[in-house]
């Protein structure tokens, strides 16, 4: 690209990011995205995704930072260089679209076209129309066109700059559920014939798990962890990251002792001990956090009496039911002193068999390969 | 704003100088040597409104050359000379002004006295006042309390209001009338007063009664001379006239002039 | 008919109207966009006129362009005359005069131009230039040609502060409103009211105008 203008020392493609804030939206954040791998930047609203994108598109300037794609640095406080956006080469697309209300389909794609001749731009911008499957619709205005088709203009008109890196700022939240659906398998398709890095801002875990090939956890302006949907949800690095993935049955417990030749690490929780994976990262005597996945909370074979005794049982009452599709959520307030609840899904048949209702006493097992351990990390 | 309507727009309304010609320097073309072909801006006293217009008219048929006048109160055309006026020739009503231009050095030299005006009272159709009684005629409507407005020009920078001022100081009915008094900002605007509903009449130039423009509007009658300071009328040229103000300023002292001016009611120099 | 006037007075406002609108639309736009200090000063000062008294506005223009102060000396020493009593001098009274007229309605037009917008103008590669003329002058015109309609309507109609600084010459400072104070004072209402007709036309399809191009402004935001 002829954007950009100094040259990175450690050049390396795709794009790298660095930016640090104290205020008044902080900041403290390190991306990285390779080309053509789709990173999303995921966290409740407020947790500086839209102002991170931002930094990126030379909207919002960092109090400090880098922000280098491929070999051309577009930000570096350090040395001065901050490109204004114009001069960077991003394709965005905005939350309500920002597309010109005043001109065509076809106008609003041109219109970002300035690095091509005047006699290409159109021919060009009909090319990206029916890449988004909007051809035909080149005259309609922004205000003749449904929220899905002023989103894939959107699109069009981010792709045409011919950008080195294409940012999405929330691009699915505007329209209704099952255009959200489309659009969604649109970019999917879209990304395989994209070489270039794309972040995807989004409150949607779902969605960011959909379409990114890594995902981003941020809050307050900080980026907690960044690893692909399965590890995330597997392994959180902290109770924060696995509350704001919506994990459940997280306690508090501390490292007993390890057991390398059984691989089993004991943890002290309340009154009782649990037997985890070995997790040799942890001391004896360091108080840890730990959740256990849904799908290793199992129902207990054995009857009441018998299942105190097996490995991680934990007895409970159960508090509440929910039926979800083919499955029931399952609640169970743990009766023993330390408390808490424990959350997990059964199928509905189980359910139905074990005779669980409301009120009922039920033992569970915490299946050991299923139990994560987390570093206590002080909470900004 | 498209361009060319800009350049249609320009072409249209320029041609007075070439002032605006080129679209960058606006200021540019404003240089006074430039447009000397210019008429010469003459400043005079209202009292001439009518006068002057008709002496600037056969100036013009005689010689071609136009003129651009300006009328107001002496007073307030001194000030504006004072404040840079681009006035060449200033026709004031009122000797004193010209006096004090010259000592500020405004002017060429202390000018020239070119007429000596007259004030009359000038009553609208169907008003009380009978003008023909003069002053008494004032002091009768007093009397019958029929007077409630009555417009001369306000007598702090116009001559004729001054004079008008000392008549009816002169006469005593100052402080009776002074509360019915409405002033207009020069000579030509009291007139106006006078002759405008509601008004009962006003002490106005006699010059300003005698033209065609006021026929018919009103009854009028010439007030004595000795009731105020003589309204001794003089003209000067000011540092910026040029030879064309200079030959208005000659032909307003010679025959055809002053043939216009004596029928306007004016006393001229030398008769 | 004093066509002098008129055509002086059109001719002042075209004049006024060149040298208004890119100051205005520069103002108005910084006012609309820009957080700066001293900024509530400034939209004070650009509304004085509004509520001033032309008479006071005169006196001071008066000072200014006065032989003592150094805008007075200044103007003389470089073009031989003085501001005062001539065509420049009424021009630049004009032009701050109708400052409230023109800069309010841009200000306006540039305020409902969503920063979105000027946002995806600079990411689609526009300069700030390009995104000025292609995005937001665009959206933004009705609020800029009210501006043109009321400031050319006012400058036409514009008495006290002309009486004050102008002096009533024929074709240089006699625009039709002081034309039509002299008119009267000649006992020539014909003339008065021939002019003045005029003026009342000219208001009320600037009026007109003017609510046709606020209905417009209104729908562009809509739309956006």
């Amino acid at each position: 690209m002829p954007d950009g203008s100094a040259v990175a020392t450690t050049a390396k493609p795709g794009l790298t990011v660095r930016l640090r804030a104290a205020g008044p939206i902080p900041l403290d954040l390190d991306l990285a995205c390779a080309p053509g791998e789709v990173l999303a930047l995921v966290g409740p609203s407020g947790a500086g995704k839209s102002t991170a994108l931002r930094c990126l598109a030379g909207l919002h300037r960092p109090e400090t930072g880098r922000v280098i794609c491929n070999d051309a640095v577009w930000l570096d406080t350090g040395t001065g260089v901050d490109l204004p956006p114009h001069r960077r080469a991003v394709g965005m697309v905005f939350q309500d679209y920002a597309l010109f209300p005043h001109m065509t389909a076809l106008g609003n794609v041109a219109a970002a076209m300035g690095h091509l001749p005047r006699g290409r731009r159109h021919d060009r911008a009909r090319e990206l129309l029916t890449l988004v499957r909007l051809s035909g619709l080149e005259e309609r205005r922004p205000a003749e066109m449904s929220g899905g088709q002023q989103q894939r203009v959107a699109v069009a008109r981010a792709l045409a700059r011919d950008p080195a890196v294409l940012l999405l700022d929330e691009p699915f939240s505007a329209v209704d559920r099952a255009t959200r659906r489309q659009l969604q398998e649109e970019l999917a398709a879209l990304r395989r014939v994209l070489s270039i890095p794309v972040l995807l801002v989004t409150h949607d875990l779902e969605e960011a798990a959909a379409l990114g090939d890594r995902i981003c956890v941020l809050h307050h302006g900080r980026g907690l962890q960044t690893a692909p949907a399965a590890e995330l949800l597997a392994r959180p690095v902290s109770a924060e990251v696995a509350r704001l993935l919506d994990l459940r049955n997280i306690f508090r417990g501390k490292v007993e002792r390890h057991d390398p030749t059984s691989g089993v690490t004991l943890l002290r929780w309340g009154e009782r001990t649990v037997r985890a994976e070995h997790a040799p990262a942890f001391a004896p005597g360091e108080t840890v956090d730990w959740l256990v996945a849904g799908a290793a909370v199992i129902p207990h074979p054995q009857d009441l009496s018998t299942a105190c005794k097996g490995e991680n049982s934990v007895v409970g009452q159960v508090s509440a039911l929910v039926g979800l599709g083919g499955a029931m959520r399952v609640t169970l307030k743990i009766t023993s002193p330390e408390g808490g609840t424990l959350s997990f899904d059964m199928p509905l048949h189980a359910a139905r068999t074990a005779g669980l209702v409301v009120d009922k006493k039920f033992a569970v097992a915490l299946l050991r390969d299923g139990i994560h351990l987390m570093r206590q990390i002080p909470t900004s | 704003m498209d361009v060319s309507i800009w350049a249609i727009a320009m072409k249209n309304f320029v041609g007075r100088r070439t002032f605006l010609g080129a679209s960058t320097a606006i200021f540019a073309a404003s240089d006074r040597s430039a447009c000397a072909a210019e008429p010469p801006v003459v400043a005079a006293a209202a009292d001439l409104q009518f006068a002057l217009e008709e002496v600037g008219r056969l100036f013009q048929a005689q010689t071609g050359q136009a003129l651009r006048l300006s009328f107001g109160s002496s007073g307030n055309i001194t000030r504006q000379i004072e404040q840079g006026s681009p006035a060449e020739l200033f026709l004031s009503a009122d000797e004193a002004f010209v006096f004090r231009l010259a000592d500020a050095g405004l002017t060429r030299d202390r000018g020239e006295l070119y007429a000596v005006g007259r004030i009359a009272l000038l009553a609208p159709p169907g008003s009380p006042l009978r003008t023909e009684g003069g002053m008494d005629a004032i002091r009768e409507a007093l009397d019958a309390g029929r007077i409630t407005r009555f417009a001369i020009a306000n007598p702090e920078h116009a001559p004729y209001g001054r004079a008008a001022d000392q008549a009816l100081r002169s006469a005593g009915l100052w402080d009776r009338l002074q509360p019915s008094l409405v002033l207009g900002e020069n000579v030509a605007q009291a007139a106006q007063f006078a002759l405008a509903g509601g008004s009962q009449g006003g002490i106005v130039a006699y010059s300003l009664v005698l033209a065609p423009a006021l026929r018919d509007r009103g009854a009028y009658a010439l007030l004595p001379d000795g009731l105020h300071a003589p309204l001794r009328q003089r003209m000067v040229l000011t540092h910026r006239a040029t030879p064309e103000a200079e030959r208005f300023y000659a032909y307003v002292q010679q025959s055809a002039a002053r043939e216009v001016m004596r029928r306007y009611g004016f006393v001229l120099p030398g008769e | 008919m004093d066509w002098t006037a008129l055509r002086l007075s059109a001719l002042l406002g075209l004049c006024t109207l060149a040298i208004l609108l890119p100051v205005a639309v520069w103002l108005g736009r910084s006012l609309a966009l820009r957080r700066f200090p001293g900024r509530a000063v400034v939209e004070a000062a650009v509304a004085l006129p509004l509520v001033l008294p032309p008479t006071v506005i005169g006196f001071y223009l008066l000072v200014a362009f006065g032989g003592r102060s150094p805008l007075g000396q200044g103007w003389q020493a470089v073009f031989g005359h003085g501001l005062a009593f001539s065509f420049e001098g009424l021009l630049l009274a004009s032009v701050l005069v109708n400052l409230p007229f023109a800069v309010q309605p841009v200000q306006n037009a540039f305020a409902a131009v969503p920063k979105e917008l000027r946002e995806a103008g600079a990411v689609s590669g526009m300069s700030p230039w390009s995104v000025l003329l292609r995005v937001e002058l665009p959206l933004a015109w009705p609020g800029i040609a009210t501006a043109a309609v009321l400031s050319f309507a006012h400058t036409l109609g514009e008495f006290g502060v002309v009486l004050m600084v102008g002096g009533s010459i024929p074709g240089e400072t006699r625009t039709v409103a002081i034309a039509i104070y002299d008119r009267v004072q000649a006992f020539d209402e014909g003339a008065a009211a021939a002019m003045s007709a005029v003026l009342l036309g000219v208001s009320m399809v600037a009026l007109g105008l003017t609510s046709i191009l606020s209905r417009r402004v209104g729908r562009r935001t809509v739309d956006a």
